[in-house]
């Protein structure tokens, strides 16, 4: 299997072979590979790699993946324009 | 600042179940919903859904949303606010949306999460070129816009979806080269893998994708076999030529607004992975917060319905309770038991009963006697199981009698409730195997475009001294005529004798899922179970 070749995180283009790089270096939690590769940072917020990393980090250090942390998430949920929120509330005067 | 009594965020069928039962009972409801439209995942489902017949059992999914969006606009208590999207929800229960380029507030008294889920992703070689799409996008492309993905699919995944899916394909004219699945058994419900396998689609199981090929765009897929621990047989690697591969590989509750609210998660994966604690009626771990629907645990749209009138419900009468409610409630959850009662509702029951740390259970046989190892494996009954739906000799030659090639135990009971002559026994449970009463049966066929799974056939052996008729449903174009010749398939969609078209029922009863009278040798009235239109010569 040529890892290199296989994308986890699509929307920040990370592959494969660097998260199991990130691993083996020592980071075993969702949130450490995230601030290291920014897996979960691009637009779908790691819902489309956070799972397959989870099970890489369970391959790597035998954890179960019920016990593994998930990030958080927080406000705002979709992307949103700086000017949106600075006009704020139009009922609000 | 929005002021609202009950808050619904997400206009799928969990949502608009979850309003409508609120509404119902005099309170303010507003919905946000993020796309133009409301339905969610049901504006696509264009083929009959099982269950049980009051929750729409035996209709199609586009038109459940019809009947869903006219109660809806029926309610002058509801507000459906569409390109709405839920931002933010804070400790103090207000939530923040984006709408018509302006975020605003809400403070609901209550608040009902129904926004659904998000496809599973699938590490593997080249998994990043154009023509992979996620099963719901191909589902988008053919079902909402008209638009064909692409020639030649290869669909990995054998869950409802990749089986659904694949089917719509094929109706849409496209190749489905092969449905690929890792585990040792296909996923969905066998009737929706035998429709496949009728059209001669491959169901191939302990395979999965080791990469795409091409550059540019796919131009095909190496797949190889797995052995039982999951690991890939070196040597068993075939390449399927294709120019789209489809991923369907399951969903995950899509749980953001409940992660601000800080909301207690578990991670379940036969949920689908992180998913809320709740108590039984779905209010979550932040007092006032509820959830129905996928984002609740991967389910489907009926569970999905019956889930968001639950919710409803106990929100009703948290804010104005009376007892009538919690009758309507204890109903509600009797609907939802038994649509999960069944071999089939194993996942889910076991899936819940870890989030409510109660005990799971093992996988009994108590509900299916039959041996169905072969079915499960390659989507097409063994001959034992074949057998045993087939009457005697002597009911066969009495006129035409109903086949019902229904083995799994499933939720679903509108062939029951279609009969007019009573033939299909009465159900005990809604996860019931269909049995016929032959004396009471004619042949009338009626049942056959009332199964949601297809799967019923009306056989008069005698049809003349060497010819039998077989009566079977069909969903593709071009239809037959009356009169033509056609090619007659066996369960695997292999061609095997010629037959001749004498009758075509496909008027509104129907509802497109024609049924076709085929005249073949006698010799084939036990394989005869599909039909290829030849093209004739103009």
């Amino acid at each position: 299997m040529n890892d290199d070749k296989i994308i986890i995180c699509r929307c920040e283009d990370v592959t494969l072979k660097e998260i199991r790089d990130i691993i083996a270096e020592g980071y075993t939690t969702i949130e450490e590979v995230k601030r290291i590769a920014r897996t979960g940072m691009g637009p779908c917020q790691g819902k489309t790699c956070s799972q397959i990393i989870a099970r890489e980090i369970c391959r790597a250090t035998g954890k179960k993946m019920e016990d593994l942390k998930y990030p958080e998430y927080r406000p705002p949920f979709g992307g949103v324009l700086f000017d949106e929120i600075i006009k704020g509330d139009p009922d609000e005067e | 600042m929005f002021k609202t009594d009950v808050l619904v965020i997400g206009g799928g069928p969990a949502g608009i179940s979850a309003a409508l039962s609120v509404a119902k009972f005099g309170l303010k409801v507003t919905i946000l919903e993020e796309r133009e439209f409301l339905g969610g995942q049901l504006i696509k489902q264009t083929h009959r859904f099982f269950g049980s017949r009051e929750e729409h059992a035996g209709v199609r999914g586009i038109s459940i949303v019809k009947e869903l969006k006219e109660n809806l606009s029926a309610n002058d208590n509801i507000d459906v606010l569409l390109g709405a999207t839920a931002m933010g929800i804070y400790e103090d229960g207000t939530v923040t949306m984006l709408y018509k380029g302006e975020v605003r507030k809400i403070i609901p008294k209550k608040t009902i999460i129904a926004t659904g889920a998000f496809e599973k992703y699938l590490p593997f070689e080249n998994n990043d070129i154009p023509g992979i799409f996620g099963a719901g996008a191909v589902q988008t492309l053919m079902n909402i816009y008209g638009v064909i993905p692409a020639e030649k699919v290869l669909m990995i995944g054998s869950g409802n979806i990749g089986l659904i899916v694949s089917y719509q394909l094929v109706q849409s004219g496209v190749n489905v080269q092969a449905v690929v699945e890792a585990a040792p058994n296909i996923g969905g419900y066998l009737v929706h893998a035998s429709k496949l396998r009728r059209q001669g689609i491959p169901i191939k199981t302990s395979y999965t994708i080791k990469r795409a090929i091409g550059k540019e765009h796919v131009e095909g897929a190496e797949i190889v076999r797995l052995d039982e621990n999951w690991n890939e047989i070196p040597g068993t690697e075939e390449i399927i030529e294709c120019d789209s591969i489809c991923l369907a590989v399951g969903l995950s509750p899509l749980y953001d607004l409940l992660s601000h609210s800080g909301c207690e998660m578990k991670y379940i994966p036969e949920l689908g992975g992180n998913v809320p604690l709740r108590n039984e009626n779905l209010e979550t771990s932040v007092n006032g917060l509820y959830v129905a629907g996928d984002v609740a645990g991967i389910e489907e749209a009926t569970a999905a319905m019956l889930e968001g009138e639950l919710a409803g419900l106990d929100v009703v009468s948290k804010l104005i309770g009376n007892e009538e409610i919690q009758n309507e409630i204890i109903t509600v959850k009797k609907a939802l038991n038994s649509l999960r009662a069944g071999p089939t509702g194993i996942k889910i029951r076991n899936g819940i009963s870890k989030l409510m740390n109660m005990e799971t259970e093992k996988e009994s046989i108590k509900n299916n006697m039959t041996d169905l190892s072969h079915l499960k494996k390659n989507g097409t009954p063994d001959t034992v199981n074949i057998e045993s739906k087939l009457p005697d000799d002597s009911v066969l030659l009495k006129g035409g009698k109903a086949i019902i090639e229904c083995y799994q135990g499933i939720p679903c009971d509108p062939c029951m409730h279609s009969c007019p002559f009573g033939a299909i026994i009465k159900f005990e449970d809604i996860n019931d195997i269909p049995k016929i009463d032959f004396n009471k049966c004619t042949g009338c066929g009626i049942c056959i475009n009332n199964c949601p799974g297809l799967a019923i056939f009306v056989i008069n052996k005698d049809h003349t001294d060497a010819t039998s008729t077989v009566k079977m449903p069909y969903e593709f174009l071009p239809k037959p005529e009356k009169g033509s010749e056609v090619d007659v398939l066996n369960r695997e969609g292999i061609k095997i004798c010629d037959g001749k078209v004498i009758q075509i029922l496909d008027g509104p009863k129907q509802d497109k899922t024609s049924v076709v009278t085929v005249e073949v040798p006698k010799a084939y009235y036990g394989e005869a179970r599909n039909i290829r239109v030849v093209a004739c010569d103009e």
